[in-house]
């Protein structure tokens, strides 16, 4: 059975978000939940590591669309990173990183958060 | 209920893993590359997850058959379902940039289907019977 799971770390006032496994119109709720947590407790400085992602569909990347201008709004924002080529391929062609930024480091998108 | 060239599965998206499953062994088998194989189980996903929500409102009691059958360097995979007439190819495409500029959401299944396949065809088959072929070149002579 494919699977999809969410670890979640702090770093100061980022928090960083695995995911790992298939996510489709199936696992994507699960996301969801992660994010209306995290505006719950007022968490806005997000990156997402894909590191362990096999797999995305477009129900994955609406998430993504329906949070990132509510983390913005809030002097925070959604920065990508980790991506294997097959997922970024997805993102870069529907033209994601106009909107989003991506990065091949999670470091790196923690520094962007700190410049 | 499966054979070497269909599967039937219940109209729920816990079922769309199995889908993806059966499609990509058969892509491996007709020797696309993993970039297509991934671009292939997507627009079936896509296409599935599609007929589950809007078509069949995630009623489990409803059922699509996913029919795989290669012929003439193509490779179809064909959903018969029951429900609504909807030809995916009289949707309009998006303007990205207008979909980003106003942070939408939703809405890009059937154009990623349209760009990962070669041919997307619909065809409402009797008063209540669809059929959506999606239709996958295959480039080399393998």
């Amino acid at each position: 059975m494919e699977e999809f799971n969410i670890d979640i770390k702090n770093n100061n006032d980022i928090t960083i978000l695995y995911l790992d496994g298939f996510l489709d119109a199936h696992t994507s709720g699960e996301l969801e939940k992660s994010f209306e947590k995290l505006i719950e407790e007022k968490k806005y400085k997000i990156v997402v590591n894909f590191d362990k992602l096999s797999y995305i569909s477009s129900a994955g990347l609406g998430v993504f669309m329906a949070y990132i201008e509510t983390m913005r709004n809030n002097n925070g924002d959604v920065k990508l990173s980790n991506m294997s080529d097959k997922i970024y391929n997805i993102f870069d062609m529907l033209g994601f990183p106009i909107l989003f930024e991506i990065y091949k480091e999670e470091q790196t998108a923690l520094e962007k958060f700190n410049q | 209920m499966t054979n070497a060239n269909k599967i039937v599965i219940s109209s729920s998206t816990k079922n769309l893993a199995k889908v993806r499953n059966f499609v990509e062994n058969k892509a491996v088998e007709l020797g696309f590359d993993s970039n297509e194989i991934n671009q292939i189980i997507l627009s079936v996903d896509e296409a599935c997850t599609n007929i589950i929500k809007y078509t069949h409102n995630f009623n489990e009691s409803e059922n699509i058959e996913v029919i795989t059958e290669s012929k003439n360097k193509e490779f179809r995979i064909i959903m018969k379902y029951r429900g609504r007439d909807f030809d995916p190819n009289k949707m309009e495409e998006p303007n990205m940039k207008e979909y980003f500029n106003n942070f939408k959401v939703g809405g890009l299944g059937i154009p990623m289907m349209k760009k990962f396949m070669n041919k997307v065809e619909y065809h409402h088959v009797n008063p209540d019977m669809n059929s959506l072929t999606l239709i996958k070149s295959l480039q080399n002579s393998r």
